[in-house]
């Protein structure tokens, strides 16, 4: 793709990547009590939201209870996973000591496992950000969003299969958890009991989250039962629905860019840095928006430092474009409704083939290009020999 | 595993994934701060001083609390700028009333607890707690003659045995050789005057190691010191608490007695007792293993050059795949180039290399 950052020499890079590590350092040293503060705060309010939520949907009779009630469990739901359960487990709060924020504790209110999503997510996605056949994140498998993945005819259905992901984001999430730890397994020790394991860490806890919401909470309330259900289904939905939105818009809008798994040789962690900018966008907002997105509307800082307390991305961000800037590397971020538009853009446009989706989009990376180039000068001279013939 | 349904198959892990432990403790914790369900936590109900340096803390503890014998220590932890931190301290004396502990904390050198306590901690705070151990205490039957020497802090198990000794009737003899560094440093100095006052079976002497005093003796344990103290030593059961020099003189002088003892050192201390840059020596607790690794690379792969592979992942300390428990041990990070304390917490072994001996949960 046209890519809107100057390239770099190398000793740029370098230098590019050691601010970075300068700033990681001093923002580090300033980690402390006001960190502290921040998570336990949070804790509280998600708490409070739940029992309450909880509560109101337990006696809900009149749809006001129930529309309360309801929200205010999608909102603890959505603190749970975002800015509690997604910080924690990248291990930002380990340093409190403190095991309701200690990434090897904590388990979250969601179905993929805590400790699958760490691999997947923590390591696999994180290490290897926007690099196509790595980063099953990309996608998730079933999403085309770069020429890199070969076109099949199932893609021209994606937009309808997203928008169903949407409302079932955290099934897609964690149904990928078990294959992404099958597939990083040397092809040696890929056996149907290895991925029997696998997926069955998965299925405990799908059972536990479904026994949880669908029937231990429905049948405390008695005859309110059906409202319960009903009220936690919508809960997850809209929280499903929110995750999704913020997510996509971190890697899949129409400006980051992909990478090739050549491109990983030899990779410094200040080329590492420059790929964590390119891969990733933001979206701009409020202060509740931040805590409501867990911070990923700040999804360049959280790349570049995934496990710094993810409130301080806020003090980051301006001095990261600061240093952008400087180098000429471009700083993509945008409102929120500006950047789901684009990744729709392009979910759209990668549905259908590269000779179609290029008409859309600008192509994505050089050598797509230079493919597609070599194609369109067959068909000049195709027609140009037809065009003799007719002559 | 047992699959489907594992509700029925596993129900603990389903009570469990309900948190309802964090949920009790959450609201209990709303309520008062030192309620809780699972955690052993304690109210400092009263302060005195000590020394310019040291003072002793009153403590009352909630329901969770298992009891402690004299002699014996427990872990404490405070919050320091948003992180838990812990330190053992000893029991310093006996209370009447159940649940209800005293230590006394001298300011130690760049000790962050030591100095937090002393200076920040004011009576109402909550302290957390953990369960009394160590065999630092008297034994069932109580010997005729006991010997004690006690250096600085080394004091605080001391006063709670002799009270022990007091609340036991102890028909013996006692004998106490307190060391301090001058007049004004002596630790819980009007509680052990009053205790050999009303204890004819006590027999206490001071010593200062640094400033001169008239009414007290100067200099380090010696030979003499000893044969003219307690001309029975090697009739006695001797208990040793102080600073490391002094229990190494002790224990060549001492060859032969019956010797308990217990050593206290400060992450600073540490680090100057153990600098040697040879190899150190990590048990690896789950796997019940203990290895030798150089120190000069990250615990990660020093581990794996030896053919043991822990968890990791991105090997550069952002993922945090392979944080693990530290049991006791200090490591340095290779990253932000500052020493770790030498307590219990979780360290990422990928940035992490070894400055001393060290237990991990492996
Ligand atoms: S292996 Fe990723 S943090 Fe240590």
């Amino acid at each position: 793709m046209k890519t809107l950052s100057r390239k770099l020499s190398s000793e740029e890079i370098q230098s590019f990547g050691n601010e970075l590590e300068e700033m990681r350092k001093e923002i580090l040293s300033k980690v402390g009590q006001e960190d502290a503060d921040h998570i336990k705060r949070v804790y509280k309010v998600y708490r409070y939201t739940e029992a309450l939520g909880r509560g109101l949907l337990h006696f809900s009779f009149d749809p006001i209870t129930f529309v309360l009630g309801t929200s205010l469990l999608t909102i603890s739901k959505i603190l749970n996973n975002m800015e509690i359960g997604h910080n924690v487990m990248h291990g930002q709060y380990d340093w409190m000591n403190d095991k309701r924020f200690n990434s090897r504790t904590f388990e979250w209110d969601i179905v993929s496992d805590s400790s699958q999503w760490k691999f997947y997510h923590n390591y696999m996605h994180h290490t290897y950000t926007n690099v196509i056949g790595k980063d099953h994140d990309y996608g998730y498998n079933f999403t085309r969003l770069t020429e890199e993945q070969k076109w099949k005819p199932t893609y021209l259905g994606q937009v309808f299969a997203n928008m169903f992901l949407a409302f079932n984001f955290q099934w897609g999430v964690g149904a990928h958890g078990p294959r992404v730890e099958y597939m990083e397994k040397p092809k040696k020790q890929r056996t149907k009991r290895t991925y029997k394991e696998y997926r069955d860490v998965f299925f405990k806890k799908i059972e536990l989250q479904l026994v949880k919401d669908y029937i231990f909470f429905p049948a405390l309330a008695g005859l309110n039962f059906p409202k319960v259900f009903l009220g936690n289904l919508l809960a997850n939905m809209f929280r499903n629905l929110w995750t999704y939105s913020v997510i996509f818009c971190g890697h899949f809008t129409e400006n980051t860019e992909t990478f090739s798994t050549e491109e990983l040789k030899n990779e410094t962690k200040a080329d590492w840095y420059l790929r964590q900018l390119k891969g990733s966008s933001n979206l701009k907002g409020g202060k509740l928006f931040y805590v409501m997105t867990g911070h990923l509307s700040h999804q360049i800082e959280h790349h570049m430092f995934p496990d710094i307390p993810a409130k301080r991305y806020q003090e980051i961000a301006p001095r990261l474009q600061e240093i952008c800037k400087r180098y000429g590397q471009h700083y993509n971020s945008a409102g929120f409704i500006k950047q789901f538009a684009s990744v729709w853009k392009r979910i759209f446009a990668y549905s259908f083939p590269d000779k179609i989706a290029t008409k859309i989009m600008e192509p994505r990376n050089a050598k797509a290009r230079k493919r597609l180039d070599a194609l369109s000068v067959q068909t000049i001279t195709i027609e140009d020999k037809e065009l003799t013939a007719v002559s | 595993m047992k699959t489907f349904p594992f509700i029925y198959n596993q129900p603990k892990d389903f009570l469990n994934s309900l948190q309802w432990k964090d949920w009790a403790d959450f609201l209990l914790g709303e309520i008062n701060p030192l309620f809780s369900f699972t955690e052993t936590k304690a109210k400092v109900i009263d302060i005195r001083e000590e020394t310019a340096d040291s003072r002793t803390f009153v403590l009352r503890t909630n329901r969770n609390w298992k009891g402690i014998q004299a002699g014996q220590h427990f872990p404490v932890s405070v919050e320091i700028a948003g992180r838990k931190v812990t330190r053992f301290y000893s029991l310093s004396g006996l209370s009447k009333e159940k649940r209800t502990l005293q230590i006394t904390v001298k300011k130690q050198a760049g000790g962050l607890v030591s100095h937090y306590l002393n200076e920040r901690t004011q009576v109402g705070d909550i302290l957390g707690l953990g369960a009394a151990q160590g065999d630092f205490v008297l034994p069932k039957t109580l010997p005729n003659s006991i010997l004690f020497l006690a250096g600085g802090s080394g004091i605080t198990p001391v006063h709670s045995l002799l009270q022990d000794l007091k609340e036991r009737n102890f028909q013996g003899k006692a004998k106490l050789l307190y060391f301090s560094r001058h007049d004004k440093d002596i630790i819980l100095q009007d509680s052990l005057d009053l205790l050999e006052k009303e204890n004819s079976w006590l027999e206490i002497k001071h010593v200062l190691t640094d400033i001169k005093s008239e009414e007290y003796d100067f200099g380090f344990l010696s030979k003499k010191m000893l044969e003219d103290f307690a001309p029975n030593w090697k009739e006695s059961l001797v208990y040793l608490c102080g600073p490391a020099p002094l229990q190494n003189s002790a224990k060549q002088l001492l060859a032969g007695a019956e010797i308990k003892s217990e050593l206290f050192l400060l992450p600073n201390q540490r680090v100057s007792a153990f600098s040697s840059n040879g190899p150190k020596e990590v048990s690896l607790l789950l796997s019940h293993k203990t290895v030798q690794i150089k120190g000069e690379k990250s615990i990660l792969e020093e581990l794996e050059e030896i053919g043991i592979f822990a968890p990791s992942g991105c090997r550069m300390g952002i993922c945090h795949t392979c944080v693990c428990k530290k049991k006791s041990g200090a490591v340095s990070h290779m990253v932000k180039e500052e020493a770790s304390g030498e307590g219990e917490e979780n360290i990422q072994i990928c940035v992490s290399r070894a400055v001393e001996n060290l237990e991990l949960e492996l």
